[in-house]
């Protein structure tokens, strides 16, 4: 079934609307504005379940004439991407009209949710990579605004810049992969083209080419850098638990359920196209090391939401390396997870934003015993967190009995240290049982008498996150049926071939079978003495402690801040000469580098045509420039200046180039006038010459001089030559097309109008500065 | 000075209109009779001073002492260089109403005229009035804001 164009750019475009109209529906509406929200992601929802099943690109032609357009693909791995981030936006929403009561900038916050979904909506479809690229970074900008959503809070900030440094910076590692694939799709697919579909179509060619042209691993590490910050693997995991920073509904949607996963969405898409040896090593080292990491860190967090935020990272880390893994096993791991994990990630944290918004605390150790008081939550919660842990029957037991599968076929089939996958795996998954048994421990046993008074929450609060648990019991039940409907679609689009996924409960005893069963039992003996565990896990992570990225990060961003200024002084300090100085040496130095690495310095000019009368004004020119430099007084030195000027002018009458004479002429006489304003105001004595700047400034002249000089010697086509194509086009066309006789004129306004339009805004900007700084100063303002 | 200012300026004036309207033909254009017209004004100020253009020509008291802001002219110069880039982008949208790419020109030569005998109006004059009207704007705004100081 070919894919509705209509439907997939409504669903994509929609949310940017709803998110235009925004503020003024909450000024409209108030608190109510989230249940609009929540209407925009159901009519998301219910657009792009219609294209479940279907296949295909579709695209929106933009300018036809350059073959630019909007493409969308869409097949069972976008469609399934796209219904988690609407189904879960919408129960966000639900949740925010009640959580975020008493919030302030609502209008803002509502915006940027709607953009975000958008923007994820957008990565999910896009088949052309630079629009993957934009959408991307719009879910970093607008996990940005929302992570900073309290802005007069420093936590808040620090969080929101870290976010925004990780994976904005990060970002640019997608834009190199992408442009080293558009190269390497211009040898493979006869076109350099970012169309990511084309490219999907013909793995084999592409592979080929990367491999051939060396770009294979390069690029691989590209998208790699950038999907392992956006999905907080190690050692860019930092900025998610600081990224808890922002307000519970917003953690629940971004930093579990959507924006974090894009990165495992796109390792998913990229699998087939990168899918070998490398490929396995890279993803599932990465995966199983951060799956270890974020376990072990969960069981020492001290906060509801700091545990989960590890747990996420953790997850995120079993689905990357399942996708790592090339077996069918590792992609059907990859996929069930990422539903099953935003299910019940999800409800874990909208229960983590209950139970701070009702007892009033988030820390692990002063909460138990609140069964009595959240029955509702409590349940979800049981649920939720025992499909976190992989406990029999729930629907994470299944996804984690396939990872196992993967990390035992990929040892299996590679011996030796390939042995470790399936060691470790298991290894970090007793720690997740571990967080798992203690985030359920904050609703079992007796309330501690700290906690005084538990309120009942909303209906609002409570029916997203049972929705969710319900979600998950409905796949616990029945996981091949929604793996028929939508995980089988997910895995043939990220695998090579087309597999069929079967998912039952073990009957028999079985490799992973067994891993599960140590898994759960060293679980359960380690709750017994989770205290003890925790104690240890801490030691470890303090004795490691230099090597914690957070650190790094904070020397990184202190060293520029102590940078930035000592070049500004260097560069901007402010003396007009020292501006002039920068810009004409960076100038120089990068014309004369290119010319070195094109051409060749060694300019190819055979004869030139100088008359007598030519020779002459030149002659004057140059001794002009000499009297210049040795002038006693400014009006003489203005004056020898204006000499060299109209000289100039002379040479391009000889040399018939009228309208160049004419303007040279023109702009001479108005600078010789401004001269003659200004010329009273200069101080007439400088000070003494000192020999170091004088050599210095004669150097950077010579440079300079010789820059122009080589710019002029290589650009002058040769006598004899035939003129350009260009040059016979404007001169054969000036008159037919443009109905003037003057080329120079007809090439400024009609053939390269665009440019002179451009120019017309730079000149008008420039005015504009110099009026504003001058109105600045007149009010006092210096700096 | 005053006496020769008085007597060239007109002069240059009407050469720099007379190189706006041949440019497409001689050498000439918008850019270059931009600047003409600025080297008049300029040509005024070293003469009479900058409030001359205000009490002089405008007709208009001038506090002495106000900000240079209060200028009426360098208001007016200001907007002649909005006004121009209006015109500029103007020039190019009208082309989108005839179903032609953004600044696309063209030109109509109309013939058996009374002395002319034949004239041609290319549309690309319009573009080169909006190039004209920023280069004034723009360059006497500059100078007169920063002859002030």
């Amino acid at each position: 079934m070919a894919p509705e164009l209509a439907i997939v750019v409504t669903a994509v475009v929609l949310p940017f609307v709803a998110s235009g109209v925004a503020p003024l529906v909450y000024r409209l509406a108030g608190d109510y504005t989230g249940y609009f929200g929540a209407v925009v992601a159901l009519t998301c929802f219910g657009l792009v379940g219609t294209q479940l099943g279907s296949r295909g690109a579709v695209a929106l032609p933009w300018v036809p004439s350059m073959d630019v357009a909007l493409r969308f693909y869409v097949d069972g791995w976008a469609v399934l991407f796209a219904l988690l981030a609407s189904g879960i936006g919408a129960l966000v929403f639900t949740y925010s009209a009640s959580y975020m009561h008493d919030e302030r900038s609502l209008a803002r916050y509502y915006a940027t949710l709607l953009a975000f979904m958008g923007s994820i909506l957008g990565v999910a479809f896009a088949a052309d990579l630079v629009v993957v690229f934009l959408f991307w970074e719009l879910t970093s900008l607008c996990s940005f605004v929302l992570i900073g959503h309290h802005t007069e809070d420093r936590e808040s900030r620090y969080a929101a810049r870290m976010a925004m440094v990780v994976t904005v910076g990060s970002g640019l590692f997608l834009l190199v992969g992408v442009v080293l694939l558009a190269i390497a799709a211009g040898d493979a697919l006869g076109a350099t083209t970012f169309d990511l579909a084309a490219m999907l179509a013909d793995t084999d060619a592409m592979r080929a080419t990367l491999r051939e042209s060396g770009l294979f691993v390069p690029a691989l590490a590209a998208f790699a850098v950038a999907a392992g910050a956006k999905s907080a693997q190690v050692p860019l995991h930092f900025w998610l638990p600081n990224a808890m920073a922002a307000p519970t509904p917003v953690s629940a949607f971004l930093h579990s359920a959507t924006m974090v996963k894009v990165g495992v969405y796109f390792v998913g898409r990229l699998r087939p196209l990168f899918g070998g040896p490398e490929w396995t090593l890279l993803f599932a080292t990465v995966g199983l090391a951060t799956m270890t990491v974020g376990a072990m860190l969960a069981v020492v967090a001290t906060d509801v939401k700091e545990l989960l935020a590890y747990s996420t990272a953790s997850h995120l880390g079993l689905m990357v390396a399942g996708f790592g893994f090339g077996t069918v096993y590792g992609s059907e791991a990859g996929v069930f997870h990422l539903l099953n994990h935003a299910l019940f990630k999800a409800a874990l944290f909208l229960v983590a934003g209950i139970v701070a918004h009702e007892v009033g605390t988030r820390r692990v150790d002063a909460l138990s015993g609140l069964w009595r008081d959240l029955p509702v939550t409590a349940a979800v919660t049981a649920v939720a967190a025992l499909s976190m842990a992989g406990f029999p029957p729930f629907n994470g037991f299944y996804s984690k009995e396939l990872l196992f599968e993967a990390t035992y076929e990929a040892a299996h089939a590679a011996g030796g240290l390939a042995w470790l996958y399936p060691a470790v795996a298991v290894f970090a998954s007793v720690f997740t049982v571990l967080y798992s048994l203690r985030f359920l421990g904050i609703f079992l046993g007796e309330r501690p008498a700290a906690v005084a008074s538990v309120h009942r929450p909303s209906l609002a609060l409570v029916v997203p996150p049972a929705v969710l648990a319900l979600g998950t019991v409905a796949i616990s039940a029945s996981p091949q049926l929604a793996v028929d409907t939508v995980v089988q679609r997910g895995v043939a689009a990220t695998s090579a071939g087309r597999p069929e996924v079967h998912v039952e409960f073990p009957t028999h005893v079985s490799p992973p079978v067994v891993m599960s069963a140590i898994t759960i039992g060293v679980g359960l003996a380690g709750y017994a003495v989770y205290d003890r565990v925790r104690t240890a896990v801490a030691a470890l992570a303090d004795a490691a402690s230099f090597a914690h990225p957070n650190l790094w990060y904070d020397r990184l961003l202190l060293g520029v801040e102590a940078a930035s200024p000592r070049v500004a002084r260097t560069v901007h300090n402010g003396r007009l000469r020292t501006y002039v100085t920068w810009v004409v040496a960076t100038a120089s130095a990068l014309a004369l580098f290119g010319y070195a690495t094109t051409s060749g310095l060694a300019p190819g000019v055979e004869s030139t045509r100088i008359t007598a009368a030519m020779g002459l004004v030149l002659v004057v020119a140059v001794v002009a420039a000499v009297a210049v430099v040795i002038a006693p007084s400014h009006v003489v030195g203005v004056l020898a200046l204006s000499i060299l000027g109209f000289m100039v002018a002379i040479f391009y009458i000889l040399a018939s180039a009228p309208d160049l004479a004419l303007t040279q002429l023109v702009v001479e006489t108005l600078v010789l006038l401004i001269f003659l304003l200004v010329l009273e105001r200069m101080p007439a004595f400088y000070g003494d010459l000192r020999p170091r700047v004088v050599a210095r400034d004669a150097a950077l002249s010579a440079v300079v001089g010789a820059t122009a000089f080589l710019t002029v010697v290589l650009s002058i086509p040769d006598a004899g030559a035939d003129p350009t194509a260009i040059a016979r086009f404007y001169a054969t066309e000036a008159v037919p097309s443009g109905g003037g006789t003057n080329i120079v004129n007809v090439i400024l306004v009609d053939f390269r109008g665009f440019d002179t339009l451009g120019e017309l805004f730079v000149v008008a900007i420039a005015a504009m500065s110099i009026v504003v700084l001058i109105e600045m100063r007149d009010r006092g303002e210096t700096q | 000075m005053k006496t020769t200012a008085r007597i060239v300026v007109p002069i240059i004036l009407v050469l720099a209109i007379s190189l706006l309207l041949q440019g497409h033909n001689l050498p000439g254009g918008g850019f270059i009779a931009g600047v003409l017209t600025t080297v008049a004004f300029a040509l005024i100020y070293v003469a009479q001073g900058l409030d001359y253009l205000d009490s002089g020509v405008l007709g208009q008291e001038v506090e002495s002492g106000a900000g240079v802001f209060e200028h009426r002219s360098v208001t007016a110069f200001r907007q002649t260089f909005m006004v121009g880039l209006a015109v500029a982008v103007a020039s190019g949208f009208a082309a989108l109403l005839f179903d032609e790419p953004f600044l696309t020109q063209t030109f109509v030569i109309v013939e058996h005229l009374p002395l002319y005998h034949e004239l041609e109006f290319a549309s690309a004059l319009a573009f080169d009035v909006g190039v004209y009207m920023v280069v004034v704007g723009v360059l006497l705004t500059i100078l007169s804001v920063v002859g002030a100081e």
